[in-house]
């Protein structure tokens, strides 16, 4: 990355500073420290944050929670296309009964639409059966068989809404709070608030797998970019076919310690290159180095799958590990999060079905309904559920209304269910309407920046406290909304 | 007629600040007339004749119309005799004067006698009723005891409950005496003794009220005490009644042990056979040897000089208090009991430890009885076994265990049952039984208090049931159609598709 000012008119700007200038400015700063130190303590006391070994790892901006916290990591199963939620979690049998006939005008007057503006609009039932499931008696669908095993362990929030319509500006939403590029992704407002709890992996890793047939959008990068915040903190996207991070291994000829006196030296070099432009990039850079020289060991410990017994294997589905399959991908996601790591995102592509969806929905749920349901089952005979946020589901939903044989984007109402990190199982968050059109406004609504500061929450955070000055503007991932669900806590 | 009188009665607390405020004010209002005649204090305004007359008529009427309606909840009400009748008499007293005052109020000096007269006598009478409301003890209770001493007042009971310690706890006086005295008597005390019952003492409650003992030692079905406290919240006979504090479910625990037990008066708690719940319970209640918290920036500091050391994580759990998570499963296997031993200057706030994947021995384990506070320990796919358990009998916090991959065996469980709060053990990959692990589980389960859940549950939804849902969700219209575990929602046949 270019160093966004050019070193040599700084310095010349550093001279030009006059006297008159320089008293003003440091007559402020006084004021300000002073201020400063009234109101945090520790500003001026020298000490770092508990448990920061100089240069090494990001101990995190905020020195400590400012509540208990319960979470200490999430997977996001990030189901990218938008699932339909009358099809999966939220069974409608008004929808049903009107099957075919006009959609109610009273619904929809107004309303904007995406690629069913301006046709009819006719209702369309779900095909498919649900089911009451375990002691907690949640209604999940029958397309997700495995799902239904773990009924009492996960909480299904039938009340989630969003404002952007379109795959990529509501995948940004969904991961930075707004549709607007250069902000930071949650995962990377994670990292820069706690640091991770590793500093041989990435804090913030991103997995990627897709079905066979079609209905797949592209995601871009830009979903786990660290926007305005230092670029250490962006996601690190490892390959799910193969290995996962190419060139780990050293050319022939080439040792670990020689690779370590190279990285030393790099690092000092940067170092002089730091001190004359005061660009915080080459920080990142050198950490990245760092991290890169770490992950030639941790990442091919993290790979070698030979320690995992058939029935683990089994359990998730997976028929060969690094298969890009979305199974092992969260057998890999499991193994990311015993080894410390912050966020790690499984994006898995196939869910947009405008067409023919009864039959791709069959085939995209196969795909991932048993290895999220393993996935839960695995952290918690380990107690790893107790401290990990799992959160399941799409950038949007489906309409209620038909599309062909499919259904069309839908950002009013549509579901996801969380589970772990202090959430309490069997719960059922939120309804929508008869129809499954609309959220309900009954203090259970879960806007996409409520479900962000809760997700904050569980991890000791306030969404209002953790802020990042940029271009003059404080921001935080909730921008200026963002109500925590308190009653989703155990 | 008696309702009607019942029903104004209850106006008698709230009309009777009406007097009071009134005769205060006029009170002040002589005092700055009489205070303005020196110069100095020239500018005070002085009463006029006519404005003195409308007050005291004001003051005289209302205090007329208070008195007879604290006549009327008198005679309905339950209240303890001595106290009522001393506040009747200083009130009809207050309320005379204070139509003497009105009667004289010409002549100058007599006037200045009957105000005087009737002020003490309100302030009195006021004092009185605040006694019977409140409980006699109400303005000293929470009186510094410096100044109860120089006052000569007994110290509050409070004093003893905090300087005892559960070593030294005896079992009525200190363990179960204050939760009656908190939760039954301000209504079964000196100050009311509703029903004839009183349950500030030994002696008065084994006395029992007037229909019959509250109690039978050793038999809880027998026991009037605890079955009305057990009664669902809405239910008629439910004590303390609604509105009022309610007893905890920690509370409850220890009543209900307490009788069971024979509802003994002496002897030590600490020499009792105890369930390992009412133990826990206790020694949370009565507090072990008080060990003031660490200081929090001493603790801070420490904490990240050993964590740089050793190259674990640690981050406070808390914006104020000191308490620390402890990660040290980064340093891997290079973090031993030596690396354990390190951590002692920080022990008391240790809340979170995880030493999973480390090369910890039951032995280093040792190093834990220092973590008083631990709530959260991770021993997963460590060398722990069975021996590495005893040792953590005296983390009476620990609320979660992780033993996952360790050689712990059914042998070890015993150990655990010394764990009073425990809710979360991980024992998968270990030799374990599952009957073992069910064993445990019975041991540390309050099977009273789960009773008492499922009959709350089953009132909720009992009024849930007699209430009908508004809400027009897709789950109350699936309820409607078929209520069956395993209902189908979606239509027999796909839809046609269009």
């Amino acid at each position: 990355m270019n160093p966004p000012f050019d070193p040599d008119f700084m310095r010349l700007r550093q001279l030009e500073w006059s006297r008159r200038t320089f008293l003003g400015k440091s007559a402020q700063a006084l004021g300000a420290l002073a201020l400063g130190s009234l109101v945090n303590p520790r500003l001026l006391s020298g000490t770092p944050p508990a448990g920061v070994p100089e240069g090494g790892r990001w101990p995190g901006i905020l020195a400590s929670p400012h509540f208990p916290p319960r979470a200490k990591r999430v997977i996001h199963l990030y189901m990218a296309g938008g699932p339909s939620h009358v099809d999966l979690f939220d069974p409608k049998p008004e929808l049903n009964r009107l099957h075919g006939q006009p959609f109610p005008a009273s619904f929809t007057n107004g309303q904007q639409l995406a690629q069913l503006q301006n046709t009819k609009l006719l209702a369309r039932g779900s095909s498919f059966g649900f089911t009451r499931c375990g002691l907690s008696g949640q209604v999940i669908s029958d397309l997700l068989p495995f799902t239904q095993q773990i009924a009492d362990d996960i909480c299904i929030v039938r009340s989630m809404h969003t404002e952007q319509i379109n795959h990529d500006p509501a995948h940004a939403f969904m991961n930075a709070g707004s549709m607007v590029k250069g902000r930071p992704s949650m995962g990377s407002w994670l990292l820069y608030g706690l640091g991770a709890e590793t500093e041989n992996l990435p804090g913030y890793v991103v997995l990627m797998s897709r079905g066979p047939s079609g209905g797949e959008q592209p995601v871009s990068a830009r979903q786990w970019s660290a926007g305005f915040l230092p670029s250490r903190f962006q996601g690190v996207q490892f390959q799910s076919k193969g290995v996962p991070v190419h060139y780990v291994g050293n050319p022939d000829g080439v040792c670990q310690s020689t690779q370590r006196q190279v990285i030393d030296e790099i690092a000092r070099l940067n170092g002089f290159h730091e001190e004359e432009t005061l660009d915080p990039e080459v920080r990142t850079r050198i950490a990245q180095y760092e991290l890169a020289f770490k992950m030639q060991t941790s990442v091919p410990d993290l790979t070698d799958m030979s320690g995992e017994p058939e029935s683990i294997r089994q359990m998730y589905g997976v028929k060969e590990p690094g298969d890009g399959s979305f199974a092992s991908n969260c057998l890999l996601a499991r193994r990311l999060a015993e080894r410390g790591v912050r966020f790690i995102q499984l994006y898995h592509r196939g869910w947009d079905q405008h067409g023919n969806l009864d039959n791709d929905i069959k085939d995209v749920c196969k795909r991932v309904d048993q290895p999220s349901a393993a996935l839960v089952k695995d952290l918690k005979q380990r107690g790893l559920l107790d401290d990990t946020l799992i959160l399941w589901g799409g950038e949007f939903g489906r309409t209620p209304m038909g599309q062909g044989t499919g259904r069309d984007h839908h950002i009013n109402a549509f579901s996801v269910w969380m589970a772990g990190g202090g959430i309490r199982g069997g719960l059922s968050w939120g309804s929508s309407d008869e129809l499954g059109y609309r959220h309900l406004e009954d203090g259970q609504e879960m806007h996409v920046h409520d479900l962000h500061a809760t997700m904050l929450a569980s991890f000791g955070i306030d969404h209002e406290r953790l802020i990042y000055r940029f271009q003059g503007r404080d921001f935080r991932l909730t921008d200026v909304h963002g109500k925590v669900a308190k009653g989703i806590f155990t | 007629m008696d309702h009607l009188g019942a029903f104004l009665g209850h106006f008698h607390p709230v009309l009777v600040h009406l007097p009071i405020g009134i005769l205060l004010l006029l009170g002040a209002l002589e005092l700055a007339g009489l205070l303005s005649r020196a110069r100095a204090f020239a500018w005070l305004p002085a009463l006029t004749g006519g404005q003195r007359t409308l007050i005291l008529a004001l003051g005289a009427c209302s205090s007329i119309i208070v008195a007879a309606l604290g006549w009327l909840l008198a005679h309905g009400g339950d209240y303890d005799s001595a106290l009522v009748h001393r506040h009747q008499l200083l009130g009809i007293c207050a309320a005379c004067a204070c139509l003497a005052a009105l009667a004289v109020h010409r002549w100058g000096s007599l006037y200045a006698l009957a105000l005087a007269s009737s002020l003490a006598l309100v302030v009195m009478a006021g004092h009185a009723g605040g006694k019977i409301t409140h409980g006699s003890d109400y303005l000293t209770s929470r009186m510094p005891p410096a100044l109860a001493r120089v006052l000569g007042i007994a110290p509050p009971p409070e004093a003893r409950k905090a300087a005892v310690g559960f070593e030294r706890a005896v079992v009525f006086a200190d363990a179960v005496g204050p939760i009656l005295r908190d939760r039954c008597a301000s209504c079964h005390g000196p100050a009311k003794g509703n029903g004839g019952l009183r349950l500030d003492s030994w002696e008065l409650l084994s006395k029992g009220g007037k229909h019959g003992p509250v109690i039978k030692p050793g038999d809880l079905a027998a026991s009037p005490l605890v079955l009305r406290i057990d009664l669902p919240s809405d239910a008629k006979e439910h004590m303390p009644p609604r509105g009022k504090p309610q007893l905890s479910d920690d509370e409850l625990t220890v009543l209900e042990w307490w009788v069971g037990a024979g509802a003994p008066r002496d002897g030590a708690v600490a020499g009792l056979d105890l369930p390992p719940i009412v133990a826990g319970i206790l020694e949370e209640r009565l507090g072990g040897e008080a060990t003031p918290p660490p200081d929090r920036a001493a603790t801070l500091a420490q904490a990240a000089r050993v964590a740089g050391e050793l190259g674990i994580i640690v981050r406070p759990l808390s914006p104020v208090g000191p308490w620390i998570e402890v990660n040290a499963r980064p340093a891997g296997r290079a973090f031993g009991d030596r690396e354990l031993g390190l951590l002692a200057p920080v022990a008391p706030a240790i809340r979170w430890l995880d030493l999973g994947g480390t090369s910890v021995t039951d032995d280093g384990l040792a190093a834990l009885a220092a973590m008083h506070g631990l709530e959260r320990l991770h021993l997963d796919q460590t060398r722990i076994a069975d021996p590495g358990l005893v040792r953590l009998s005296s983390l009476r916090q620990m609320e979660y265990l992780n033993l996952r991959g360790t050689a712990v065996t059914d042998a070890g469980m015993g150990a655990l049952r010394a764990l009073p709060r425990l809710r979360s053990l991980y024992l998968w990959q270990t030799a374990v039984t599952p009957a073992a692990s069910r064993a445990l589980g019975e041991a540390l389960v309050d099977k009273r208090r789960i009773a008492r859940w499922k009959s709350e549950q089953a009132e909720l939804g009992r009024r849930i049931g007699a209430e009908r849902f508004e809400g027009n969700t897709g789950e109350s219209l699936n309820l409607d159609t078929k209520p069956a575990e395993a209902a189908a929602a979606g239509p027999a046949s796909p839809p046609k598709v269009n």
